[in-house]
């Protein structure tokens, strides 16, 4: 049995917004991470859904890249956050209110 | 009620608008209906042994948040940089004969800049496990 | 699947002389990496200068491409060389050495890392020089990535003080959420035409009434630059991360960075969506009014300068958005709009800079951001007060200086398109434009007028290379103010074709 394309998209759609509000909601700043790379296989399912029903190989060019891209943002996020570790246990966002929001 | 369906019927991008709105709902809806599902289905009987991390079986020791050495970290985050770079060089091998000198020069340039990374590493110590 | 039967592979056309600036920084940036590998800890200054000169070299190419005139055009039209992305890419490395500039003494005092800090000043600018050229949607996404990578690095410079951490913080998650919805604008966009080239895009759309998915992909593209251009609702990182980050990097973040975003919107809004204005001009409407209003009003309260800055510059780039929100009527209406961003963004750049640099010059001595620390600056340092008195003016928009002449052409642009809304819109600006007065007035009352703090009348010390970066942002303000037609060729040539 075959699915049609749509539910992918829909399953896309449904991770995208788990990840959109988890990152709203959440404090661990850890756990915001994991939110983002929620946020970007959605659209790595997204696009890979598109280039299957449209028989387009570029939708999947693009995944490499927003692949990569993503591995590169994390590695930078957790080099901030193990700076902000070591100064202090632990990493909510709501300990950080030096700045007036 | 009949005012708004002849705005949204009259005017075209409102009705575009109607689209984000509606995505919009379902998703509070969607993450609505499973915590409040969730918490609506469970039992509560609240004993302090529940709010206790699990941690195999034995009894958890130290905080959720206990510290591992830097160096882990800095091998972990180079792992992952270049582990994932191999992304773009798998779809090349496979094709390297029909890409020519071109797809040799061009992976070629690729690869030095990420040596080049590799050099930066090297020469801040981060490869000497101390 | 037919598609995964790859057709002959054929090398894809390669213009050199196109790519030279973006080649030359390449070349500038890994060379920079590798010599201060190898330099002594003594002699890291070496690397800041080898970064000025590289910077300057790559602007060689620029130049020669400018005067050769030749529309260049790669990859099936993706990466397009034009008087746009020359215009821009003027722009960037203009800015981005003067930005190099104001680093060299705060960056030397601060027993930072120096030679990676003009690394990361490269590659974000390299990102912003591919961005001024990119007519693709994959193309957009990754310059985006490589100016906004480094970024976040920069904004959390100085490691051991928790402050510059937690601008880095929030600048960083509120940047990778915004990438993220950005990108799966793009995917439903991609989905719904086929194609990620903004020319087969709009060719694609055409003037038609638009898909749900269409609407909801450009929906969340704009979404997505409105977090990089510091638009309201989205804007709550920037005076965070305006405070916190050193301000060398804040001049850059709130001039480079914001101006790449706008570079983006430009192509995106008028190459790929401009059929598409039922969906996007009230989105831009709104933004506007949200962003002129809610920045100016909250500048009124700051007491410190830098955040005083950040929220001008947020309402600054409400100005900005509004020709986005008029310029989709007409083809006629679309070019106005361009020109008016473009000319906004030149001037911008330059009044926001020396407004920095002259920040960074008196928080030198006196250690504070306040702006009562700058009372009675006119009896000690004249010199400064006069240029900071030009910048505040010029960022409020009064006639003899640069930025009245931005201010005229928004609001030409809004008035040309003649429309309810535009004209609406062109009153919120006004009436922005006399609030904003306030605050940039109260800045030049306290220079002039107010007495010293402590009486303390030490001359302040301006070091050559914030000297030079003072002279050529003040020489650029002036010279805008006396010769604005010449700006404003600049920004009808440098519009793009809009389809």
């Amino acid at each position: 049995m075959s699915l049609d394309g749509s539910w992918y998209l829909c399953l896309a759609a449904a991770v995208f917004t788990i990840g959109a509000v988890g990152l709203l909601v959440r404090r661990n700043v850890l756990v915001m991470f994991m939110c983002v790379e929620l946020m970007l296989n959605a659209v790595n399912l997204t696009l890979v859904t598109f280039a299957r029903m449209l028989d387009d190989i570029g939708g999947q060019a693009l995944v490499f890249f927003v692949l990569v891209v993503a591995a590169a943002e994390v590695v930078v996020g957790l080099g901030i956050i193990v700076a902000i570790f070591r100064r202090r246990v632990g990493a909510t966002a709501d300990d950080l209110h030096l700045l007036r929001g | 009620m009949k005012a708004l369906t002849t705005l949204i019927a009259m005017s075209g991008f409102l009705r575009e608008y109607l689209t984000v709105l509606v995505f919009g709902a379902a998703a509070v809806a969607m993450v609505g209906a499973m915590l409040g599902a969730g918490s609506l289905l469970r039992p509560k009987r609240a004993q302090l042994q529940k709010y206790i991390s699990y941690e195999s079986g034995v009894d958890p020791v130290g905080t959720g948040w206990s510290q591992s050495q830097i160096r882990y970290y800095l091998f972990g985050l180079l792992f992952v940089m270049f582990e994932v770079e191999t992304v773009f060089i798998f779809p090349w091998a496979v094709r390297l004969e029909d890409l020519g000198l071109f797809g040799l020069v061009e992976m070629v340039v690729f690869i030095a800049i990420l040596a080049l990374g590799l050099l930066y590493a090297w020469r801040k110590g981060v490869l000497r496990w101390m | 699947m037919p598609s995964l039967v790859a057709a002959a592979f054929e090398a894809p056309y390669l213009d050199y002389a196109a790519l030279a600036p973006e080649i030359v920084l390449t070349g500038v940036l890994l060379a920079v990496l590798v010599v201060d590998l190898f330099v002594d800890e003594d002699r890291k200054a070496v690397v800041a200068q080898l970064a000025g000169v590289g910077l300057l070299a790559s602007l060689l190419p620029v130049v020669f491409l400018a005067v050769d005139g030749d529309d260049r055009s790669m990859f099936s039209g993706a990466y397009v060389v034009d008087d746009f992305a020359l215009v821009f890419k003027a722009l960037f490395l203009v800015s981005g050495y003067v930005v190099l500039l104001m680093s060299t003494d705060h960056i030397e005092e601060g027993d930072y890392w120096k030679g990676e800090y003009s690394f990361l000043l490269l590659s974000s600018l390299l990102g912003m020089v591919v961005m001024s050229s990119a007519r693709d949607l994959l193309t957009i996404f990754v310059a985006l990535e490589l100016l906004s990578i480094p970024a976040y690095m920069l904004a959390g410079w100085r490691k051991r003080d928790l402050r510059s951490n937690e601008a880095a913080l929030k600048y960083y998650l509120l940047g990778v959420l915004s990438s993220a919805v950005m990108l799966y604008g793009m995917s439903l966009v991609f989905g719904a035409t086929g194609t990620t080239v903004l020319e087969d895009i709009a060719r694609e759309l055409g003037g038609d009434a638009s898909e749900p998915l269409v609407a909801l992909g450009i929906f969340f593209i704009v979404v997505g630059f409105a977090f990089k251009v510091s638009a309201v609702p989205f804007h709550f990182w920037a005076p965070d991360t305006y405070e916190g980050a050193p301000l060398p990097v804040t001049a850059f973040l709130s001039v480079a960075s914001k101006a790449a975003g706008f570079v983006a919107l430009l192509e995106l809004i008028f190459m790929g969506f401009f059929g598409q204005d039922n969906v996007w001009q009230p989105l831009f409407w709104v933004l506007a009014v949200l962003t002129m209003t809610v920045g100016n009003l909250v500048a009124l309260r700051q007491t410190n300068i830098v955040r005083l800055l950040a929220y001008s510059s947020v309402a600054q780039a409400g100005y900005m958005l509004v020709p986005f929100a008029v310029g989709g009527s007409s083809d006629e209406a679309a070019g106005t709009a361009q020109t008016a961003v473009i000319v906004y963004l030149l001037i911008y750049a330059a009044m926001n800079l020396g407004a920095f640099a002259i920040v960074m010059t008196v928080a030198r001595r006196t250690r504070s951001g306040e702006i009562s620390s700058y009372g009675g600056l006119f009896t000690y340092a004249p010199g400064l007060t006069v240029l900071m008195t030009i910048f505040v003016f010029s960022l409020a928009g009064i006639p003899p200086f640069g930025g009245w002449f931005a201010k005229f052409y928004i609001f030409k642009s809004a008035v040309d398109a003649g429309t309810g809304w535009a004209l609406a819109l062109a009153v919120v600006a006004g009436v922005n434009s006399v609030i904003a007065l306030f605050y940039y007035a109260g800045v030049a009352r306290e220079m002039w007028m107010q007495p010293v703090p402590g009486d303390d009348r030490t001359p302040i010390r301006v070091p050559p290379a914030l000297g030079a970066a003072l002279g050529i942002t003040a020489v650029a303000v002036m010279a805008i103010g006396v010769y604005p037609q010449a700006f404003a060729r600049l920004g009808d040539l440098a519009q793009l074709a809009v389809r």
